[in-house]
């Protein structure tokens, strides 16, 4: 997202997509289909929920050992031929991205979809240097042609009609397009086929990474990312430091939750495991393969109150469950993540005063939680981060006044029995059929988007200090 | 530019700061993966007709087209049957040693236009080129399989001499080879493959790269449309053979 939509308000963005009807009915549709087939994968599959455990446990030990596993990792990458950069920062992965592209001599790169390489807003960079990106997942193509940026993690063009998809082929690729999936889908497969035949450069990003064989993984169902990792002469993956696990046992855990969790599948279509670049005797396969570790604010994080978010497998489960993604969709959250676990990499890669917003958007309900393969408890670190947000008052101050009044009445019960009165006197003009509506002034900042109830004309203290059949 | 030492630094910093907060265990490896490996494949050289037929179930699930027959040299009627269905002439093919059968004569007898790949490395860049070529504008592909999963339908394909990635990859159809010596039950099975073919270096080729291929290329990118043969093939075939390829 631009700095000028960034500039726009959260609250803003968030109601405009509401009024979106088109958008609305998208999410709906979406979510609600991504929610049934999680749960008929799952229900069918009973030691699913052991492998959960299990899965979250491999994290954790991981986590606790991150430096040896990796330069497990980096040892056997580099001992099959491979080549292995270190990126503190996105400007820092851009540029070891770019100098690879120079230096082979690189016209033009084809991408499998990858969250990481949006996180860097690799693209631009590229383009910049002289150098095509495109992007070669489906949804993640039409993206890049309507110049606008992923709405979900899986299913990144979900607020886009047939319609629209149609429109735009025919305007971006200079040939009629009808508005049918099919047809669409086939228009997409022959210009991106001789894009994969000619491009010098393949970048991918990398679902995991297998520390003892040097094995980057790779999870698609267009079949992309085979594409990428086999055609072009070069190929550069790249991933965040927490994705490496120790073994291929290790890995088959995670394997058999993943599709599950986010799409419904027993398996996806593709699961691609790339040692390094083409053999003696091979046809197929990169001159050169480059892996770039990428910091970006994780490694922070180990010994951080995100630590948790570290073990995110970007599923995108969360956001299907998610009671505010599913009204307000990816783009209203203003950066490269949206949902739940979206907030929490938000504050992990900008810092916690970029989602002093979002940080609000959840009603902490817990489905989030329930839903994600690795157990991550995210409302938990939601509140931790609105703690933080609140130490560094960057909350509005109307806001922090309230929350200190209300702290100062719960303390002294004198107070609060006053404070009680006085309200039922003071509400009289705004209580309407048990409920307050509307508030005047400031007030009405939080009355605006959801009501209060009124205080009960008895209230408990009052009944419990009269009524004997309540404490008997 | 972060050097490997500054960077590793300050995740082992992280780390030591950091002891565990939560429960944590690697999954368990197999001590002896190779023999493990060896063990899978004796008990279920018993029970294969039950791993078929799971396998067939899932295989079918993912939109996979499952043929049987009694044996290799009937598996060139399958393929030029196919062929036939899709008005389809060109075919590449892993070469035989990689197969387990020459199967080029017979498909060709059946009027099908056959590329077998080489079995060993191509000399320039030119004829990697020309190779390239030829898989991108052929209709058909056929290779063997390394492991049939049941629990999902997958076949797991590893490359390497005679056995090129785009065979599965370019044309639209893909037709794939296999007999019970590659079947197993689970994923979990796949990982003892794994670590074994790891282990001792005996994998079944010596690519770079292995492929779980769980049914044809797809995608519901537009309108959460399920669609077919988006980059990889459209269709995929799995042709099991009863007597072992081999022999």
């Amino acid at each position: 997202m631009s700095d000028a939509e960034l500039a726009t308000p959260f609250r803003q963005r968030a109601g405009s997509a509401m009024k979106d009807a088109f958008l609305q009915e998208a999410l709906t549709i979406a979510t609600t289909k991504f929610i049934g087939l999680r749960r008929e994968a799952f229900a069918s599959f009973p030691e699913g929920e052991a492998l959960r455990d299990q899965a979250r446990a491999i994290k954790e030990a991981t986590l606790q050992r991150l430096d040896q596993h990796l330069e497990t990792l980096i040892g056997n990458v580099e001992r099959l031929g491979g080549h292995v950069h270190y990126a503190e920062t996105s400007a820092e992965a851009r540029s070891i991205i770019v100098d690879i592209a120079k230096r082979t001599g690189a016209r033009m790169a084809v991408k499998s979809k990858s969250m990481a390489t949006e996180e860097i807003h690799l693209n631009e960079a590229l383009e910049a240097a002289g150098v095509t990106p495109v992007e070669t997942d489906l949804g993640e193509y039409i993206i890049q042609l309507a110049h606008e940026r992923p709405s979900h993690i899986i299913a990144p063009a979900i607020h886009k009609t047939k319609g629209q998809v149609a429109e735009l082929f025919t305007r971006e690729l200079k040939r009629p397009a009808e508005p049918d999936p099919e047809a669409l889908t086939l228009i997409a497969r022959g210009e991106l086929r001789e894009k994969f035949l000619q491009a010098d450069l393949g970048i991918s990003g990398a679902n995991f990474a297998v520390a003892e064989t040097g094995t980057v993984v790779l999870v698609t169902n267009e079949g992309n990312g085979r594409m990428v990792t086999s055609m072009p002469r070069v190929h550069v993956a790249v991933m965040g430091v927490e994705k490496v696990v120790p073994s291929f046992t290790d890995l088959m855990v995670f394997l058999a939750i993943l599709a599950k969790s986010a799409t419904g599948q027993k398996l996806s279509v593709y699961t691609s495991m790339v040692q390094g670049p083409r053999r003696a005797g091979e046809l197929e396969g990169p001159d050169e393969f480059h892996l770039v570790l990428l910091d970006g604010g994780r490694i922070a994080q180990i010994d951080g109150p995100l630590r948790e978010a570290l073990s995110c497998l970007r599923c995108g489960a969360c956001l299907n469950v998610c009671p505010v993604y599913r009204q307000i969709g990816g783009h209203a959250y203003g950066y490269t993540y949206p949902g739940p676990i979206g907030i929490l990499l938000t504050a992990m890669l900008e810092g916690a005063p970029a989602v002093r917003d979002l940080a609000h958007a959840s009603s902490l309900c817990g489905a989030c939680a329930d839903a994600c393969p690795v157990r991550i408890d995210i409302p938990h670190m939601l509140i931790e981060l609105r703690r933080e947000v609140d130490d560094r008052k960057i909350a509005p101050w109307s806001e922090r006044v309230a929350f200190k009044l209300l702290a100062g009445l719960l303390r002294r019960p004198w107070l609060y029995r006053l404070a009680a009165r006085a309200g039922r006197i003071a509400q009289t003009p705004f209580a309407r059929s048990g409920r307050i509506g509307r508030l005047p002034l400031v007030l009405g900042e939080w009355t605006r988007t959801r009501d209060l109830p009124p205080v009960a004309p008895r209230t408990f203290q009052e009944r419990w200090a009269t009524d004997r059949d309540l404490r008997a | 530019m972060t050097t490997r030492a500054e960077f590793l630094d300050r995740i082992r910093a992280q780390v030591r700061r950091a002891p565990g907060r939560f429960q944590a265990a690697s999954a368990r490896r197999p001590r002896h993966a190779a023999a493990e490996a060896e063990t899978i494949r004796r008990e279920l050289a018993e029970r294969w007709p039950e791993t078929l037929e799971a396998f067939r179930r899932e295989f079918e699930g993912v939109a996979g087209v499952f043929h049987r027959v009694a044996s290799v040299d009937m598996v060139p009627a399958v393929v030029a049957g196919i062929a036939r269905e899709r008005q389809a002439r060109e075919l590449v093919t892993w070469h035989p040693t990689a197969l387990g059968a020459d199967l080029a004569p017979a498909l060709g007898a059946r009027g099908l236009d056959v590329h077998s790949m080489p079995a060993a490395a191509p000399a320039g860049s030119a004829e990697r080129e020309r190779l390239r070529t030829i898989a991108a504008r052929a209709d058909l592909g056929l290779t063997g399989v390394d492991l049939a999963v049941a629990e999902t339908g997958t076949l797991v394909l590893v490359s390497g001499v005679g056995r090129p990635r785009s065979t599965s990859l370019l044309p639209p159809c893909h037709v794939a080879v296999f007999d019970r010596t590659a079947l197993v039950e689970s994923l979990r099975q796949v990982g003892v493959f794994l670590e074994a073919w790891h282990g001792d270096g005996r994998a079944p080729a010596g690519g770079a790269s292995i492929n779980f291929i769980t049914g044809p290329s797809r995608t519901a990118d537009i309108e959460l449309t399920l669609t077919r043969g988006v980059h990889g093939p459209k269709e995929v075939h799995a042709i099991f053979v009863e007597q072992p390829i081999r022999g």
